[in-house]
């Protein structure tokens, strides 16, 4: 049985719908730009931020929005189907709502939007969120439980983040420039973005088959990277089994990079163990900023449009060489076979999750 | 699937298997703290989790002794965890740093993900294994079961799930060890086991 996967929708700084998003990537745009008095201390802060959501709540701004999208883009009819599940994918959902909870409006929002009648699944995994989201997506259909599951992936800006990770000392002071020699931290970004997996292909969609995933545990210490990538590495043997899949056959990796000194080099430390360094990879962190929950969704909705158009977005940012071990990371955009790629991510609680799409024979 | 062990903690007491095995002593300023010290165990680390990791890691200190983690390779046990309140009780500390304290506090804000509490439960027991973290609106027995079954055929060998809240009103863990062995789990049984019956 295949599992199909489609995107549904994205919402960033570089654009309202998919197509936009992808176009803007194309032109090498970056939705990371300095924004006044965002800092702890009032720094400007290079941030992926949408200028025309404004005030408070802006996490329920940003899911309805992308709910009116949908609701446009696709038969109504699919969303309020029992057979419909919909997972949400993220790390802290509305904080404006503290001290009630912070995700009681993702399920308020979703229902009266979109006239969900089923139970939804939120999933808050830290930066491994969206990817094990659609790994669990996949378990749904697989078991025949559903026939469509809708993934969304979300998080908006806050000052909670921002100072969070100020106070970490892991923000970079320009957009971030993942697996670079000059890399200085992250950028923090927002966005939402929708993938729809199913038993059978939606009408008139591009779509892709998911071939299989996994997660693993670093075990290693909550906040910092494994200097061994252990997780990493696991996590991606176990769902190169999984997928029945060999590492030959991959023709390209879409990776976490954060742009932290740490990350990125405990990245190509697993990905030298794997022997899949010289597979040409990109990270998108400086197209969008690490938009934590919605990360994997949103690269995964990049992913699936770059099979469609067989073409190979850069890594953004990326100029020289600045990881330990050697990586192939993409300089340039080209026209190239992408018949396999694997997504992976990392993240805080020592996470590490991955999984591999193709495209239907 | 086989059920082995629960363990539920919560204000009144602790609870192996449904059986009381101690009452929390609630003149102490945190009973939280004060089941740490009466287990013995040495682990300096715990001081600075939050308040979700120590339930996680004192129910597993209490359910380690009714299951045996030796029989499974270090990636052979997923973890499957949710709750109803995120890192609710942590996050309104952390907040309370920068807008009350002056800076906001780096060791706080580690901990505003629930799922670091899974993160601290592989750095214990050195688990390579597969994690998730749900938030759910209430312990779901028929929810937890669905997730055993789909890691179980991904090629599980033994789950460690549980359901650790934290809010203004209610601390609680209700850990539980299943094995991939002839058994029949139900969700009365489990619903049983969560209200300590």
């Amino acid at each position: 049985m295949n599992i199909f996967i489609t995107y549904g929708g994205l919402i960033s700084p570089l654009g309202n719908n998919v197509n936009d998003n992808f176009k803007n990537m194309l032109e090498g745009k970056s939705g990371i730009s300095v924004t006044k008095n965002t800092g702890f201390n009032n720094e400007d802060l290079p941030l992926g931020k949408i200028n025309n959501i404004k005030g408070e709540n802006r996490f329920d701004k940003l899911l309805s929005k992308l709910c009116d999208k949908l609701v446009l883009d696709f038969n109504k009819s699919i969303f309020k189907d029992k057979k419909t599940l919909f997972i949400v994918s993220s790390t802290k959902g509305n904080l404006d709502d503290l001290p009630n909870d912070t995700f009681s409006s993702t399920r308020r929002i979703l229902k009266e939007k979109l006239n969900v009648k089923n139970e939804i699944i939120i999933i808050s995994n830290a930066c491994i969120s969206g990817v094990i989201a659609v790994n669990t997506a996949a378990d749904y259909i697989k078991y025949n439980k559903y026939n469509n599951v809708v993934v969304i992936g979300i998080d908006a800006l806050s000052n909670f983040i921002t100072y969070g990770f100020q106070s970490l000392f892991a923000l970079s002071n320009e957009a971030s420039k993942p697996f670079d020699k000059e890399r200085k931290g992250i950028s923090i970004g927002e966005a939402a973005g929708c993938l729809i997996l199913s038993k059978k292909e939606l009408n008139n969609i591009f779509s892709v088959i998911y071939v299989g995933g996994s997660s693993s545990n670093d075990a290693n210490h909550i906040s910092g990277p494994s200097r061994t990538g252990e997780g990493l590495y696991r996590s991606i043997n176990k769902t190169f089994n999984r997928a029945n899949i060999n590492e030959k056959e991959i023709d390209f990796i879409s990776a976490h990079g954060t742009g932290t000194i740490y990350n990125d080099e405990m990245e190509s430390i697993a990905f030298n163990r794997l022997k899949i360094s010289n597979i040409p990879m990109h990270s998108l962190k400086g197209y969008f900023g690490h938009t934590l929950g919605a990360a994997g969704v949103i690269e995964l909705i990049t992913c699936i449009k770059m099979m469609e158009k067989q073409t190979l977005l850069k890594s953004l940012g990326f100029e020289e060489q600045g990881t330990s071990m050697k990586l192939n990371i993409t300089k340039k955009n080209y026209k190239s076979r992408l018949s396999k790629i694997l997504k992976t991510a990392s993240g805080f609680g020592g996470g590490n999750a991955s999984l591999i799409l193709k495209l239907k024979e | 699937m086989k059920l082995i062990a629960s363990c539920k903690i919560n204000k009144t007491g602790v609870y192996l298997n449904s059986q009381l095995i101690s009452r929390n002593d609630l003149s102490e300023s945190n009973w939280i703290t004060e089941l740490y010290y009466d287990s013995n165990k040495e682990y300096p680390k715990f001081h600075k989790m939050d308040n979700l990791a120590k339930l996680a890691f004192l129910g597993f200190l209490f359910l380690e002794k009714k299951i045996n983690i030796n029989n499974y390779k270090d990636d052979e046990i997923s973890l499957i965890f949710s709750n109803a309140s995120s890192s609710k009780t942590n996050d309104l500390k952390y907040i309370n740093t920068y807008t009350n304290k002056g800076n906001p506090s780096p060791s706080l804000f580690v901990y505003t993900l629930p799922n670091i509490l899974t993160g601290e439960l592989a750095i214990l027991n050195k688990w390579y294994g597969e994690n998730i973290f749900f938030i759910q609106q209430k312990f779901d027995p028929k929810f937890y079961i669905e997730q055993i079954k789909f890691y179980f055929s991904k090629g599980a060998k033994a789950i460690l799930a549980g359901w650790v809240e934290s809010n203004d009103k209610n601390e609680e863990c209700f850990l539980f060890f299943i094995e991939k062995k002839e058994g029949k789990l139900t969700i009365e049984k489990l619903n049983k086991l969560y209200q300590n019956e």
